[in-house]
């Protein structure tokens, strides 16, 4: 267990408070793991993360699955001077909709994955160098497998809900056909039942940055060296993805990067995710006019460019290639209706236990239309299922953002 | 709905507690509920806060699904434990193969409708039976208050003035048996109450009736 703060004394009144400082765990399974395609390893590492405490039934747990670029690490701080906390820190925490007053809150780096967990960057004991590419392949369903062993070995027994966004709610969905009498709630969002055309598109651009950089290498390089270019251009292609036009030009406009400190504007904007205030916009128009007549053309110029290329930078420094190229192939591949001859009716007629699906109006990479079809795929067989649609317009990225109706609903469903 | 805030201090809540249901609607929940059958499929559309279809599982224990349009009545809705959609009514019956459900229930929500016919026609498909409600726009004192006030009717139903109201399509009783017959639609019940919404109204209904309610099959 982590010493995550579950002290319930002291946030037993109703402002929400904080999961405080976590500490990850790593769970080695020492069995053999055979993966979807039939490849075996002889065992597995999958790090996680606690908040709250299990019960005596152990049964109020909720599992969350990250997304492809996220981590075990979704709420609390791992160090006291921590400038970030976990990447759903906004939603999980005591008195916080996912509340760790009530709930033992458990996330784990997927299989495939390079935060901690077994994927093509962890060591093969046989050669003593990275898998790289003779990592087995993995699917979604290989990574819900993985923690269910790990769920298991904690002695829990069922779970309470399963929550994601985007790859995380293809996993949720797993997670209800898979092991139907131990799910019971299930809330996915800002996914989809079948990767489309398109956003296997964008995953195929993200990946031939990747093996056209020649560090690459055909995925064998060092563990601190690899195709750093190919990985930051993947990076900044799939996080316009994630955004929408309304809120680039909201957070972004035309405005150019401040002549005296072109970082001091690039940490404003990290620093306010809904995007800074007016008088902090003003400045930075003033600036951004008197930047106007630069010639140099092609350095960066825009605070779009600066912050794109923050993302790739601070990504590389964060992602493994080979994991990026896996996890990518690992959502193309996702097609519940496939594996039923077809039917997603016929895949979902497992499922038992209640689904929220959430979709986001402006989400066009698992579009409101992606998210329709699960739910009404769930309704058709006759399951308890809802869908709900926020309207924002901060694309996919959405289910991420502050937003109390969201909260609202994550809430009411997880009481029911 | 307005885009998320950037710092929201406290968690809202689900819903706001709900308004005591009005005695008016009670008497329209009853009837419905007796011409529900246990343990059906029932749909309803326009579900509001889910107020009737809680009142079907609970009385009834049928399988309940709910449309809406709105994110915090269907919010409210999943806090009752109820399955809702949320999304254009026709375009969700359109995923549903013919008579999926045993009943389909349109209670006090045809007069919001874009296409009544449409959707009423498309219930019919999708369900055994459907059930339709709605307030009698020809109820005698609105017909007087039209013709001596010469003003947009105000009262209980009615609540707000013109210019802060929604564009609406009021229906009358003698509206709706028309659309019925000229739909080759069957009427195979029919309630209508009195002004106070609980006694029966046995006579000209079109005039002295507040409230009717239909069920019909084709």
């Amino acid at each position: 267990m982590t010493d995550a703060n579950t002290d319930p004394e002291g946030t037993a009144h109703d402002a929400p408070g904080e999961v405080g400082l976590v500490v990850p765990q790593d769970f080695h399974c020492r069995e053999p793991f055979t993966f979807d395609n039939g490849q075996t390893l002889p065992g597995f590492i999958l790090r996680y993360e606690t908040y709250g405490e299990l019960n005596e039934a152990r049964d109020n747990v909720i599992v969350i699955a990250h997304a492809l670029s996220g981590d075990h690490h979704c709420a609390g701080i791992h160090a006291p001077g921590d400038r970030k906390p976990g990447w759903w820190n906004n939603l999980i925490g005591p008195g916080k909709a996912v509340d760790t007053r009530r709930f033992f809150v458990f996330c784990a780096n997927v299989l495939g994955g390079c935060v901690g967990s077994s994927g093509p960057s962890s060591l093969n004991p046989d050669t003593g160098r990275p898998y790289g590419l003779s990592f087995p392949f993995v699917t979604i369903r290989d990574m819900v497998r993985a923690q269910k062993i790990l769920l298991d070995h904690l002695g829990v027994q069922a779970l309470h809900a399963v929550i994601g966004g985007s790859m995380g709610g293809m996993q949720v969905l797993q997670w209800g056909i898979d092991y139907p009498k131990f799910t019971r709630r299930m809330i996915a969002m800002a996914t989809t039942a079948r990767e489309s055309a398109q956003a296997i598109a964008f995953n195929e651009v993200g990946r031939q940055a990747i093996m056209q950089d020649p560090a690459w290498n055909r995925g064998d390089y060092p563990r601190d060296g690899g195709p750093r270019v190919g990985l930051a251009i993947a990076r900044m292609m799939a996080h316009i993805t994630y955004l929408s036009d309304a809120s680039m030009d909201r957070k972004f406009g035309r405005r150019t990067v401040a002549k005296d400190d072109p970082r001091r504007s690039r940490r404003l904007l990290e620093e306010t995710p809904v995007g800074p205030s007016d008088e902090q916009l003003a400045n930075l128009n003033r600036e951004a006019t008197e930047e106007a007549d630069k010639p140099d053309a092609f350095d960066v110029k825009f605070e779009v460019e600066s912050y794109l290329r923050h993302q790739g930078e601070s990504f590389i420094n964060r992602f493994d290639a080979n994991s990026y190229l896996y996890i990518t192939r690992a959502l193309d591949h996702f097609d519940l209706a496939a594996t039923a001859g077809g039917s997603l009716e016929a895949a979902l007629a497992p499922v038992e236990a209640e689904t929220l699906v959430v979709g986001f109006t402006s989400d066009w990479l698992f579009t409101p239309e992606q998210n329709r079809a699960v739910a009404l795929a769930l309704l058709r067989s006759g399951k308890r299922a809802s869908y709900a649609e926020l309207d924002t317009d901060l694309g996919h990225d959405s289910f991420l953002l502050e937003s109390p109706e969201l909260y609202g609903l994550v809430r009411g469903f997880l009481e029911r | 709905m307005s885009a998320p805030t950037r710092h929201a201090s406290r968690p809202a809540l689900v819903a706001a507690p709900l308004p005591l249901p009005a005695p008016k609607r009670t008497v329209d929940m009853q009837i419905i509920a007796d011409w529900v059958e246990s343990g059906t499929r029932v749909l309803d559309l326009g579900c509001g806060r889910g107020s009737l279809l809680d009142f079907l599982v609970q009385t009834k224990g049928v399988q309940a699904i709910g449309v809406d349009l709105e994110f915090n009545r269907i919010a409210a809705s999943v806090h009752k434990g109820l399955s809702v959609y949320q999304g254009d009514m026709k375009q969700f019956m359109s995923a549903f193969p013919e008579k999926y459900f045993d009943r389909v229930i349109c209670s006090r929500t045809v007069q919001e409708l874009q296409d009544p016919s449409g959707v009423i026609l498309e219930a019919l498909r999708v369900g055994r039976a459907v059930t339709v409600g709605f307030v009698n726009h020809a109820f005698w004192k609105n017909r007087t208050a039209a013709l001596f006030r010469g003003r947009k009717l105000r009262n209980e139903v009615y609540t707000t003035e013109w210019f802060e109201s929604r564009p609406t399509n009021p229906v009358s009783i003698a509206d709706f048996e028309t659309f019925c017959a000229a739909s080759g639609i069957a009427i195979t019940r029919r309630v209508f109450l009195r002004g106070n919404w609980r006694q029966p109204c046995r006579f000209a209904p079109n005039w002295f009736a507040g409230y009717a309610l239909y069920d019909l099959t084709k």
